[in-house]
């Protein structure tokens, strides 16, 4: 009961006591130059622990990291088996194992950012009720993870896409930017994602039904512009980001498709628009991270 | 209920006794104050459960929707720190005591700023932080790279990691290990290399929660030492145990919790002492 009587004198003064020693208060959200400052410097914690993250996954069995490589080439021959073979969704597509491949390892990168991203606040809770630094540092490491992982794929995807006789040409260079831009693309859509997850944890149970139904309407295992009429449909699902990268990166290692500068503008501005408001989006809610 | 009020009752005028003799520093104490909490309240969301009913009140269908609402939409909030007001001082260590769920690690952990508090303030000077970088750590990486995420963890930057890295694997005493994974340490090694890692970063005003518990003797007079190393350097540091004995040794002042209330505020020996005295009237009575 006494803690409750004397404070509202109390509070003042202790206040007081508090300014006149220069002493700062807590819990208070840093201005978004000073946070983006703190998290620049954290940048070597970010990496860190993203590299950290992409190495531990494997570590635990006798191949070892030799995983990273052998788990994407299974899952593009069972792919392959499956669209390529059995249920042939070829139409429209002249190299289908090289468009298959791309498409399944590209998605699962999305794919799996966005699942981590969107947990990234929350499952590591321990983590923020432990050490105090900018709660950026979770969507912008569990993301890098995840295009760490992708490196190795990466090599496999182009070595299978080789062996399907592609051609090699200096388009192939267009690679590094297309995936950096689906790298910013799902780091801001993390920040977002966290976001919502933190304040409304049920939703969580709805991202890997979200990211299903991507998977069947972003064009992974057909090609979009052979199943899908012209018109208000057709552009909105060639223009989603998710297809958008899709296509990025298969323009840059597949004859057959050509990006026009509307798919690069398209991807450019989804990448960035994303980046700065999820950033915006995830800090305004910055010193609530950690309260569950 | 009423030997337990009147125990309370005794313990606040103990309480009011030492506001008296000693005036609360505003400009005339030299002692600088490190951190104030003002009237510090917590609350949080528990999911996943709810408290019973003492009784359940209504016929079979109300109480089959009470019983319901336990799995669906079981949201809990606790009101684990009631308004704790106190001031600390640079070189001061302060003991927090109190029974299991007073509120001792929610309070350190508000104190530190990871915890959002409901309302109240608190006040630092410089930089406050809980000792335990255990969350940031990974099992199946060695403790060489574990040194380096906790360190960055911690914000330190990665050359003063690597200038530290020595005297930390010195200070944890695990030698060779510190290239095989954690997961292959003993208990007490990998308690030794956390808390060796902890105070690798040396922050103001120093959180402890039971980190001490772990470890063997000599282990135990090496942390001792480490925190008097930073009470030497004007920092304050704050300890949560069970063990009233540790307490006692380490701290100067000690602060006494009960259901998320201050109940006492003063020198160690008599705060203690009024403690023990009232676990004991407590279960003597049972």
């Amino acid at each position: 009961m006494t803690s409750d009587g004397p404070t509202q004198d109390g509070s003042r003064e202790l206040a007081e006591l508090a300014t006149s020693y220069g002493l700062r208060p807590l819990g208070e959200r840093d201005k978004l130059s000073t946070y983006t400052r703190e998290l620049w410097r954290r940048r070597a914690f970010v990496w860190t622990l993203a590299s950290s993250r992409a190495y531990s996954r494997n570590q635990n069995n006798y191949l070892g990291q030799l995983w990273s490589v052998l788990n994407p080439l299974l899952l593009a021959i069972v792919y392959y088996l499956v669209f390529g073979v059995l249920l042939s969704t070829t139409a429209g597509v002249d190299n289908f194992a090289g468009f298959l491949v791309i498409g399944i390892f590209i998605f699962t990168f999305i794919g799996s950012s966005l699942q981590a991203g969107a947990n990234s606040v929350l499952s590591n809770t321990g983590l923020v009720r432990a050490l105090k630094f900018p709660r950026a540092v979770l969507p912008l490491s569990v993301t890098l993870a995840e295009l760490v992982t992708l490196l190795p794929a990466l090599g496999v995807m182009v070595v299978i896409v080789l062996f399907t006789g592609e051609p090699l040409s200096w388009q192939w260079l267009t690679l590094i930017p297309a995936v950096l831009l689906t790298q910013i693309f799902t780091s801001g859509a993390s920040f977002i994602l966290a976001r919502v997850v933190v304040s409304a944890r049920d939703l969580r149970n709805l991202i890997p039904v979200a990211i299903r139904l991507l998977r069947y309407v972003s064009g992974v295992f057909y090609s979009i512009a052979t199943y899908v009429d012209e018109g208000v449909l057709g552009a909105i699902m060639y223009y989603q980001p998710v297809a958008v990268y899709l296509n990025l990166v298969r323009s840059a290692l597949l004859e057959q498709f050509d990006a026009d500068l509307t798919l690069w503008i398209a991807g450019v501005a989804w990448a960035f628009v994303l980046l700065v408001v999820g950033y915006v989006v995830f800090w305004k809610a910055e010193e609530r991270y950690g309260r569950d | 209920m009423t030997e337990e009020n009147a125990a309370i009752d005794d313990l606040d005028d103990a309480e009011d006794g030492i506001d008296d003799t000693g005036p609360r520093p505003v400009a005339a104490d030299e002692r600088r104050p490190s951190l104030i909490a003002d009237d510090v309240h917590v609350k949080y969301r528990v999911f996943g459960g709810k408290r019973r009913a003492h009784t359940e009140p209504g016929g079979r269908l109300r109480r089959a929707f009470n019983r319901s609402q336990r799995h669906v939409g079981a949201v809990t909030e606790v009101h684990a720190v009631k308004g704790v007001s106190f001031v600390a001082h640079h070189g001061e260590s302060i003991g927090i005591v109190g029974r299991n769920g007073a509120g001792k690690s929610t309070l350190l952990r508000a104190l530190a700023g990871l915890i959002p508090t409901a309302s109240g303030k608190v006040y630092v000077d410089g930089t406050s932080s809980l000792l335990g970088v255990n969350a940031a750590l990974m099992s199946s990486l060695t403790g060489e790279r574990n040194i380096m995420i906790g360190g960055l963890a911690l914000g330190l930057t990665p050359q003063q990691v690597r200038d530290r890295m020595d005297s930390v694997v010195e200070f944890a005493g695990i030698g060779d290990f510190v290239d095989l994974p954690m997961s292959a340490y003993s208990s007490g090694m990998s308690a030794r290399l956390r808390f060796a890692i902890s105070t690798a970063a040396v922050p103001d005003v120093l959180m402890i929660d039971e980190a001490l518990a772990t470890g063997d003797a000599e282990f135990r007079a090496r942390s001792q030492k480490k925190i008097e190393e930073i009470r030497g350097q004007a920092g304050t540091v704050f300890l949560v145990s069970h063990s009233a004995a540790t307490i006692q040794r380490m701290c100067d002042r000690t602060l006494w919790l009960d259901e998320g209330r201050l109940v006492m505020d003063g020198p160690s020996d008599e705060v203690i002492s009024a403690y023990k005295a009232a676990v004991r009237k407590r279960s003597g009575r049972r």
